[in-house]
């Protein structure tokens, strides 16, 4: 095993890392604010995605267009799901919430194979974004590593943005206790839409990025990245930013190192190593790399 | 004991649902048979996972893995000896040359399934609330993942066909009646309210010396055991298994159909797979004939989602029909937690 | 009385019940069951044969039907989904079906073709391509396509022979019996002409990130001259485009799971270069029947026929149709004999024979390349 060969493995999970980073980071935020389990988010995702083939592919509009389309049709699309859907029942048990958004998904995955059919569709990107550069004797696409400045911009931002403005202590606010944010006169409905709406356009984006490294776009593909989301949440400790980067990163790296260097005949138990250790990460931390641990109370 | 209301009330029902199993084994097609076996299996899965996840408060999303346990051991069991050998060679001996009939496949199935989650429980139901979810969604991947890549045990993915027809109305009805009247004993016995109280408050209940470790793990097994003996009338009714089988999706779909229900209440969870089953049936037609695929689904997600934001408890919350409920519990309902303010932190 | 909506289930199931079929008349068309996944993973193959089902019944009718009854399709969506194809199975056989066909995949088929033999109705699979079906199911499945062995043998030896292939590794969809039985057949092929298989990697079905096996295959040296990839369509064009992006050359060779405009759209025009595949023969024949369905199927659909299981589902129509005119009667177990003695049946995909042991089509296969995206038949492969 040459040293390149081992830097392109890691390279290789930095980018699949890079991508559910940045979709379990909405996921994340969602559960932090209003302690919801949104399944929903893998098909923001997917939306995402086919806006990005509109506008590229059909209108032939140019790249920025379709950066700006992705990240506001993103946005609107979960407020409007948090309006129809969730708003009404804030009060509901949990597991109503997790179940809402898994008939939204359905209901979005059906949509989606109603008009747009099922088939699978090319999804490409312009060609400078699908280049190669050589880094020490690996290669990386321009895509690829737009795609980890961009993650790790975003992430820097997003962070920035929660500690140092007034909206984003609203949402700190918000999700620390509810009644006790609204007493104190935070608008925490407010609070809330700016939280689907930032993790809607980081879906929205996260499929972007996803459909053109894939290259294959199609009405199901939302939730295969959902649920990557959903465990490198989980391995983060659901709620916390950073610790939504840490899941992600490390489920990237796991996934490709596990099938890079196990023999090749392991490859396909690649899924259940992946499940083991998460298991294992969340037995010796019950809540997670970075989530709090849920106070008992009487 | 003194014939009471309630025992009336359960003798007809059990009358009209073994009325409609002879009339059905007697007069109805195939298909419409078949259709009636998977919403009584569904009714068995989901009145289990409302025991297990409704009653305790357990979140798990592991049904389909014990399902497939359940599924895989019954079906080797009963697999016809002289086709085993080569089909599966990588048996034991002794296995190769049995040919079980359908009960005591089905039981071990049951038993099996209940032993993994005993075992898979140990660690895993220290977890809590999504923690525990993702914890069991990883083990249907995981046994997906083994059972696919035991080649001579299970065929891999190829997965196991020719399986004897076995199941009949009788049986999974038969079943269902077991599953319910088991899980209805322990709701309404002091397990049940030591479940209850768990789940409203996991502390409290501790303090008044509930022994919850042992209590959930027992719940959890016991839903694993139904849903073991569930993959196993499934198995023998369609006759063919692979690691496909039982989806993420069906997980899914179980807790659809408990939360619809009302978690905690049997009855209730019964009911919401029953419609379930018939109405994706019943719409199948309309779909065809319109030429919209996709549609039955659709209408599903709208009424799902339309269902809770109306009726957020489900059909029932967590109680019954107050004519099937025995008298000291008809006054009173339990709580449900949505109208409890409680917050986890 | 909360009875009441029990009884009135019960009561509505017992009407439903008893409902009679009615006597056939006459003129009351005959019916064939169409079990095809319009939805789900699955759809790209089983749409078109079902399209291609649709315009061969349409084109029997309009010329007067068979034993001067219309052929009637009842058509099931199965959704990509066991439990829903045997439901399928199960309420096709209920409603008085004289055959059924469908579904691309074989644990589809072993899903749905079991209820047709229990029921004493044949089953012919328009695509799924394992040669032990007709075995598994009984005496009632028929296939409309070859073997597994057969494609897998044609390119082994096409490699081998003309493009010159010596060393090859293998990637293989572990989740999927189709593309392990065609893997399987493949390296015992390569390996009997004196080939040597590499080394083997593996993915699972939905895999969107081939990145960690594209690494390995880049440090294997020196390189090999192809790498075979047994997949389905949803992976075919994916992997193509992945491993072009990373700018390795080698040739990809594979099988029908490849017979998709996707290994060509995905990658796109730059990229989709150098792939070979064996798949259903239509395309370079020059037989009439051939070039006469490709028109027709313009006429009707308004694009050329997406792949080639588009004519299969069209020479299932075919081979049902034939059956029932064979055995001047609709009964089941008439078609099921007359279908078995099938001989030199003029389908699209390569005249079809029931003459082997394993009841499995001697068919000819297709070797298609892929340069700059675009489709040609290289060559015709025979069984011996």
């Amino acid at each position: 095993m040459t040293s390149s060969y081992l830097l392109q493995q890691v390279l290789n999970g930095l980018v699949l890392g890079s991508v559910y980073a940045l979709a379990a980071v909405g996921f994340s935020m969602i559960y932090g604010i209003v302690r919801l389990i949104n399944f929903a988010h893998g098909d923001v995702l997917m939306v995402g995605a086919f806006t990005a083939f509109g506008i590229l592919l059909v209108f032939g509009f140019p790249l920025w267009a379709a950066v700006l389309a992705v990240l506001t049709i993103g946005a609107i699309l979960a407020m409007l799901i948090d309006l129809v859907a969730f708003r009404p029942q804030r009060n509901a048990p949990q597991v109503n919430g997790f179940i809402t958004s898994l008939g939204v998904s359905i209901l979005m995955q059906n949509l989606g194979i109603l008009l747009l059919s099922g088939r699978p569709r090319p999804f490409n990107l312009p060609d400078w974004l699908r280049s190669n550069l050589e880094i020490a004797g690996a290669r990386m696409t321009v895509l690829e590593v737009v795609t980890v400045v961009i993650t790790l911009v975003v992430l820097a931002g997003l962070t920035l943005f929660v500690r140092g403005t007034r909206l984003g202590i609203g949402m700190r606010a918000t999700a620390e206790n509810p009644t006790a944010a609204r007493l104190m006169g935070i608008r925490v409905n407010r609070a809330i839409a700016t939280a689907f709406a930032l993790g809607g356009a980081l879906a929205g984006l996260a499929g972007l990025l996803y459909a053109g490294r894939a290259g294959q776009i199609h009405p199901l593909m939302g939730f295969v990245p959902g649920l990557k989301a959903f465990v490198a949440a989980v391995i983060g400790g659901v709620g916390s930013l950073v610790g939504a980067v840490l899941g992600g990163y490390l489920l990237g790296f796991a996934e490709v190192l596990f099938v890079g260097l196990m023999p090749p005949a392991y490859g396909s138990y690649r899924d259940a190593f992946v499940f083991g250790l998460l298991i294992l990460i969340l037995l010796i931390m019950p809540n997670g790399l970075m989530g709090r641990a849920a106070e008992e109370r009487a | 004991m003194s014939l009471q209301r309630h025992h009336l009330a359960w003798g007809l029902l059990a009358a009209a649902v073994v009325a409609l199993v002879a009339f059905a084994e007697a007069r109805l097609s195939g298909y419409e048979r078949t259709v009636m076996g998977f919403a009584g299996i569904y009714a068995m899965l989901a009145i289990s996972l409302s025991f297990s996840n409704g009653l305790t408060g357990l979140f798990s999303l592991g049904h389909p893995a014990f399902m497939m346990v359940g599924g895989y051991v019954a079906a080797i069991l009963t697999f016809p000896a002289n086709r085993k050998g080569f089909m599966l060679p990588a048996l034991p001996e002794w296995m190769a040359t049995l040919e079980w009939s359908l009960f005591p496949a089905t039981l071990a199935g049951g038993v099996a399934a209940a032993a993994v989650a005993v075992i898979a429980g140990f660690p895993v139901l220290r977890l809590r609330g999504h923690y525990l979810a993702v914890a069991t969604l990883g083990l249907i991947i995981i046994l997906r993942v083994v059972i696919n890549n035991a080649d001579g045990v299970t065929r891999g993915a190829l997965g196991l066909n020719g399986i004897p027809r076995h199941t009949d109305l009788w049986w999974i009805f038969g079943w269902l009646a077991l599953c319910l009247f088991v899980c209805w004993r322990l709701k309404y016995s002091s397990v049940g309210r030591s479940l209850l109280a768990i789940r409203e408050n996991e502390m409290a209940a501790a303090c008044m010396g509930v022994p919850r470790a042992r209590a959930k793990l027992a719940a959890f097994a016991l839903g694993a055991f139904f849903a073991g003996v569930g993959g196993a009338l499934w198995a023998h009714l369609l006759t063919n298994l692979t690691p496909g089988s039982f989806s993420i999706t069906l997980a899914f779909m179980l807790v659809v159909m408990v939360v619809v229900g009302g978690s905690g209440s049997l009855i209730g969870a019964a009911i919401a797979a029953v419609a379930i089953t018939f109405l994706s049936e019943a719409l199948r037609p309309v779909e065809q004939a319109v030429g919209a695929y996709g549609l039955v689904q659709i209408v599903i997600a709208v009424l799902l989602i339309a269902m809770l934001l109306l009726r957020p408890q489900g059909l029932f919350a967590s109680a019954e029909p107050a004519l099937l409920r025995p008298a000291p519990f008809r006054a009173r309902r339990p709580r449900h937690p949505s109208q409890v303010e409680k917050r986890e932190v | 009385m909360r009875f009441s909506s029990v009884l009135m289930a019960a009561s509505a199931l017992a009407l439903l019940g008893s409902v009679v079929p009615s006597q056939s008349e006459a003129q009351e068309p005959i019916r064939v069951a169409a079990l095809s996944a319009l939805t789900g993973g699955m759809s790209s193959l089983d749409g078109p044969s079902l399209k291609g089902a649709e315009l061969h019944v349409d084109q029997i009718n309009e010329e007067g039907g068979v034993l001067g009854r219309p052929l009637e399709l009842v058509v099931f969506d199965t959704r990509t989904d066991q439990q829903v194809t045997a439901t399928a199975a199960q309420e096709a056989v209920s409603s008085g079906v004289v055959a059924g066909f469908g579904q691309s995949d074989t644990t589809f088929v072993m899903a749905a073709a079991p209820t047709f033999q229990d029921a004493g109705i044949p089953f012919i699979t328009s695509g799924a391509t394992h040669p032990m079906l007709p075995t598994w199911v009984g005496d009632h499945m028929f296939m409309a396509a070859f073997g597994d062995d057969d494609q897998s043998y044609a390119i082994a030896d096409y490699a081998y022979d003309t493009l010159g292939h010596r060393r090859v590794y293998v990637w293989t969809d572990n989740s999927m019996d189709f593309t392990r039985a065609l893997t399987a057949f493949f390296k015992e092929r390569f390996e009997e002409r004196g080939g040597e298989i590499i080394d083997e990697d593996f993915f699972m079905m939905g895999d969107t990130d081939f990145s960690a096996q594209i690494a390995r295959l880049e440090a294997v040296d020196p390189a090999p001259d192809a790498v075979f990839i047994s997949a389905i369509p949803s992976e075919a064009g994916l992997s193509v485009r992945q491993i072009r992006e990373a700018g390795i050359e080698m040739d990809i060779i594979s099988g029908d799971g490849f017979d998709t405009e996707l290994v060509a759209s995905v990658p796109g025009p730059d990229l989709a270069n150098d792939v070979y595949f064996s798949t259903h023969t239509y395309l370079a024949d020059d037989r009439p029947e051939v070039q006469a369905f490709i028109d027709a199927y313009e006429a009707k659909f308004g694009h050329a026929p997406e792949n080639s299981f588009a004519p299969l589902g069209y020479d299932a129509i075919g081979l049902i149709a034939n059956a029932i005119e064979q055995a001047g009667s609709d009964d089941p177990a008439a078609v099921r004999d007359a279908l078995a003695e099938t001989r030199d049946y003029p389908a699209v995909t390569g005249t079809i024979s029931y003459t082997r042991e394993n009841m499995v089509p001697p068919k000819p296969v297709s070797i298609i390349s892929v340069h700059s995206a675009e489709f040609t038949v290289e060559d015709i492969w025979r069984p011996e």
